[in-house]
């Protein structure tokens, strides 16, 4: 999939005009951590404790598919099965809290854990599994899920799900209640909202460290794997472990975003995680534009406020099914007008502005990262048969 | 008015141009022959009169404007483009490989011609049952051109037919193609690489340089030229 | 032992529906490098109205082959509306599979819209009766699944072998870009593969239904049944999808009969099939090595 990294890189190249307001002083990227944390801040006070437990659950939807991002935007692996990963994160923290009284950040960190190994067992026999064989099986996995976890009903459940008690005092006993979220006296904030800024933080030091990983050397191996993995191998990168441990923090964030969906609804059922709920963690990453840190929130987000807002306000039971013939419709729209999701769209305008700009600059030829090269470019015009018409894959000979 | 006539010619991959705006024309009959180096645009230029590349300018054949069309819709309008590489499809076997050739053609004499290119090419008859991948690349190229002669095409785009195979085999495979030539009338637009067999085979010739037309002229003036002499003829 | 010959029965019976699908799927796969997520959606979709057809007083068999043409139609145009403009998939595939994958969400949602989320029950097209050899009884369903199977293969056999158009598909299956210059209509030729794997869809749905009844879910196991079929048979060969739909079928059937942890999840042995087929012998029983392009 060819996308493109959100953020340019900070050196500036003759004839490449800065990206930011104040002729470039202050990046855009600076504008967009700082206007998030701000967003952050606000919301819990802006909105009411109804809304506010909405807007929580978007927030374990954006991390876990942040994760997904990571593995199919960036590495070009393509998962049909996060929501068996974002179930096992939820699980785990379920389990832990309930059967073991444990504590809810320590759920999350086990989550994270648990989710990570697992990842890197399936990063494995990825490696020989490529492409759309790996969507197949992943695709098996999410199906598998929900049955397994019925099966191993002893743990989990079963059929029933998992509801999150923890021992509490009560007239001289002591019984079983439903874990709650208590927001600390100090903080002087309700229940809701505590526990918003606790997701929140959570939340943003996943992405801020997916920020920083993307950037870092592993991060353009990763896109390099991504774009062409034998010469990313000829060129000296380690692309079987990279490319495992790619999955296996991919399979974190899922924990991480599942346990911290568990830990929202304090209670867990198999059927909250089935094919479809992978499903639309694609829906969210492709909506968002992969290969950019933002997207998957802006994919998250947009799904929250779709599913929430329109779906459950607005429409009737009947009708419930309008979710995913929505979602399904959009997929395929967006692959024809905009593979690169908003965030590409709007790489692609800037880029045109840019090239516009700096017309008569001759580009390299042959392939680069960011290919303006999608098939649905309006750029070239369509002719009949786009089969042969693919400027993405040029000549052998470059003539 | 020519057979075909390409005008202002502009096509690229993506944001990469690699022609710029060239004009040719290529009479019925005629066998013209398109030379350059590596990089210049010559099979950029084939692929766009075929449509399976997009471009701007005008290409017209017999008078009429090709613009946005389709690989399928020009060899029913009469154009047959043997792809560098040969391109057979290596799955079916050499019969199956001419009668896909002949997939646009609605008359009763697709059996016959196919006995007149056997005859033509013998060795293709030898195989008509053998999968068109294990043959050599000789045999591929030959059966390549006879299958775009399958549809009984007026002008055939043919694109370096010497690269990859032995001097001796493209000695035959150029023969062979002027003799069908000859004999059906078809007109050839050829790039080749191989300037010398070229302008053995072809009557008119350009040069084209980096997307650009930088000469023209008959064969023996293209052949006579100095600089053109060293830069493709070896001196 | 009987018994277990009736389980295998069983198996086959069930191995062929899953084999139809698996064909449909091949011949996607052949053409177009992809594998089409949305064939179990558009199957039952399909089915949906062969049910409706036969609601309205059609005679079963009549509606299914509306059915099929239904469905043919309905596989040919979301084949132009949503993978067509997405050009040459051969050397793309990741956005076709996306697309498909939003088919199968707007595909399996459609169905619930229009029909409604509770499952209807669905008549059997061979009827209830059943043949007695000795102390073992067979379904004339099963073996009508076979038989149904059979003609299939046949029809395909004919189709590629003997018709310009079968070998149009061939040809594009091979190079799509030769094809094209050589003056094949390669996009009417995938439109035609999408609408025969639809129009067989709705025949393997027919065979589905009757046993739970028809719901919009009614593929979803199939779909991976299908998957592990042409995994193990190879993603290009037919024989392979009908051979390892069989072995599947049987496999599928048997073992939870023998094995009680297979029994709460059927779909495991099929997802094990798939990864050890992958992982192990990636091109299956029947299909073609890949040659990794640099």
């Amino acid at each position: 999939m060819s996308g493109s990294v959100l953020e340019e890189p900070p050196t500036v190249r003759p004839g490449v005009v800065p990206s930011g307001p104040f002729g470039g002083r202050v990046s855009w990227r600076w504008i967009g951590w700082i206007g998030a944390v701000i967003v952050l801040i606000v919301t819990p006070h802006v909105l009411d404790a109804f809304w506010t437990g909405k807007v929580t659950g978007w927030v374990c939807l954006a991390v876990a598919a942040q994760g997904l991002n990571l593995l199919t935007g960036y590495n070009g692996q393509i998962s049909a099965g996060h929501g068996a990963l974002y179930g096992l994160g939820a699980y785990t923290c379920a389990i832990w809290v309930d059967h073991f009284d444990g504590q809810f950040l320590g759920g999350v960190a086990l989550a994270a854990i648990v989710s990570f190994a697992a990842g890197l067992l399936i990063g494995l026999p990825a490696l020989r599994i490529k492409g759309l064989y790996l969507a197949l099986v992943t695709l098996a996995v999410a199906t598998l899920f929900p049955d397994l976890v019925k099966q191993l009903e002893g743990i989990t459940g079963g059929q029933q799900g998992l509801k999150m008690s923890e021992p509490v005092p009560y007239r001289g006993t002591v019984v079983q209640q439903n874990v709650k979220w208590v927001a600390p006296e100090w903080t002087g904030l309700a229940d809701d909202q505590w526990r918003f800024y606790v997701f929140a933080v959570i939340a943003l030091a996943c992405f801020a460290l997916t920020a920083n990983l993307v950037r870092s050397r592993m991060g353009r191996a990763m896109v390099a794997i991504r774009d062409n993995e034998v010469a990313a191998e000829t060129n000296g990168v380690p692309v079987a472990r990279v490319k495992v441990v790619t999955f296996g923090l991919s399979s974190a964030l899922a924990g991480v975003g599942g346990a911290l969906f568990a830990l929202w609804q304090t209670q867990v059922f198999p059927l909250s995680f089935t094919l479809t709920a992978s499903l639309y963690f694609l829906v969210a990453v492709v909506l968002g534009g992969p290969s950019s840190v933002i997207g998957p929130a802006i994919g998250a987000i947009s799904y929250g406020l779709f599913e929430d807002v329109l779906s459950k306000k607005v429409l009737p039971e009947r009708w419930q099914s309008l979710t995913p013939l929505i979602l399904g419709v959009l997929l395929v729209v967006l692959m024809q007008l905009a593979p690169g999701g908003t965030v590409g769209m709007v790489q692609t305008l800037r880029r045109r502005r840019l090239a516009r700009r700096a017309s008569g600059v001759l580009q390299p030829a042959g392939q680069t990262v960011d290919q303006a090269t999608d098939p649905a470019t309006p750029d070239d015009p369509a002719t009949d048969d786009p089969v042969l018409d693919d400027p993405a894959t040029p000549d052998p000979t470059n003539d | 008015m020519s057979l075909l006539e390409v005008t202002d010619l502009s096509a690229g991959y993506g944001m990469v141009p690699v022609l710029r705006g060239i004009s040719l024309h290529v009479e019925a009959g005629e066998a013209v022959v398109v030379l350059g180096a590596n990089g210049a645009g010559k099979t950029t230029t084939l692929r766009a009169i075929s449509a399976m590349l997009a471009s701007t300018g005008t290409i017209r054949f017999d008078g009429v404007g090709m613009q946005r069309s389709s690989p399928d819709r020009m060899v029913r309008a009469g154009i047959s483009h043997v792809p560098q590489g040969r391109g057979t499809i290596v799955d079916l076997t050499v019969e199956e490989n001419l009668m896909i050739g002949a997939y646009v053609r609605t008359d009763d004499e697709v059996e016959s011609d196919l006995a007149r290119w056997f005859g033509v090419f013998p060795r293709l008859e030898e195989r008509r049952n053998q999968v068109a991948g294990s043959m050599s690349g000789g045999e591929q190229q030959m059966l390549a051109i006879a299958r775009a002669f399958m549809s009984r095409p007026r002008l055939i785009l043919l694109d370096e037919p010497s690269l990859g195979l032995a001097p001796l085999v493209t000695r035959e495979v150029f023969d062979r193609v002027a003799e069908s030539v000859t004999e059906t009338g078809t007109a050839v637009l050829l790039v080749e690489q191989n300037a010398n067999l070229a302008l053995d085979f072809a009557t008119r010739g350009y040069v084209l340089e980096s997307g650009s037309i930088v000469g023209e002229g008959s064969a023996d003036e293209l052949r006579g030229d100095e600089s053109i002499r060293r830069a493709y003829l070896g001196g | 032992m009987s018994e277990f010959f009736q389980f295998v029965v069983i198996g086959l019976g069930n191995g062929a529906v899953y084999a139809m699908v698996g064909m449909g799927l091949v011949v996607i796969y052949r053409s177009t490098g992809v594998l089409n997520f949305s064939q179990g959606e558009i199957a039952m979709f399909s089915t949906f109205i062969v049910w409706s057809a036969h609601e309205a007083g059609l005679p079963l068999p009549l509606a299914l082959v509306v059915g099929m043409i239904a469905g043919a139609a309905i596989g040919a145009v979301l084949f132009r509306i949503a993978v067509q403009p997405l050009g040459d998939s051969k050397a793309n595939p990741l956005p076709v599979v996306i697309a498909t994958i939003g088919l199968f969400l707007a595909v399996n949602a459609s169905a619930s819209l229009v029909w409604g989320s509770e499952s209807k029950p669905f008549e059997k097209l061979f009827g209830l009766g059943a043949l007695e050899i000795g102390s073992v009884s067979i379904d004339y369903q099963k073996i009508g699944a076979l038989a149904v199977l059979a003609v299939e293969v046949l029809a395909f056999q004919l189709l590629f072998n003997r018709t310009k158009l079968g070998l149009a598909m061939r040809s594009v299956a091979s190079n799509p870009e030769s094809s094209a210059l050589a003056g094949v209509p390669v996009n009417r030729v995938l439109l035609a593969g999408w609408g025969l794997a639809a129009a067989i869809g709705a025949v393997a749905g027919t065979f589905t239904a009757p046993n739970f009844g028809i719901d919009a879910n009614l593929m979803l196991n199939t779909l991976v049944f299908a998957f592990a079929a042409i995994a193990l048979g190879g993603f290009d060969s037919l024989i392979g999808a009908v051979v390892g739909g069989l072995i599947v079928g049987v496999l599928t059937d048997v073992a939870p009969r023998y094995i009680d942890a297979i029994d709460k999840m059927p779909l495991a042995p099929a997802f094990l099939l798939i990864v050890a087929v992958l992982l192990f012998r990636p091109e299956g029983l029947f299909g073609t090595r890949r040659v990794q392009r640099v």
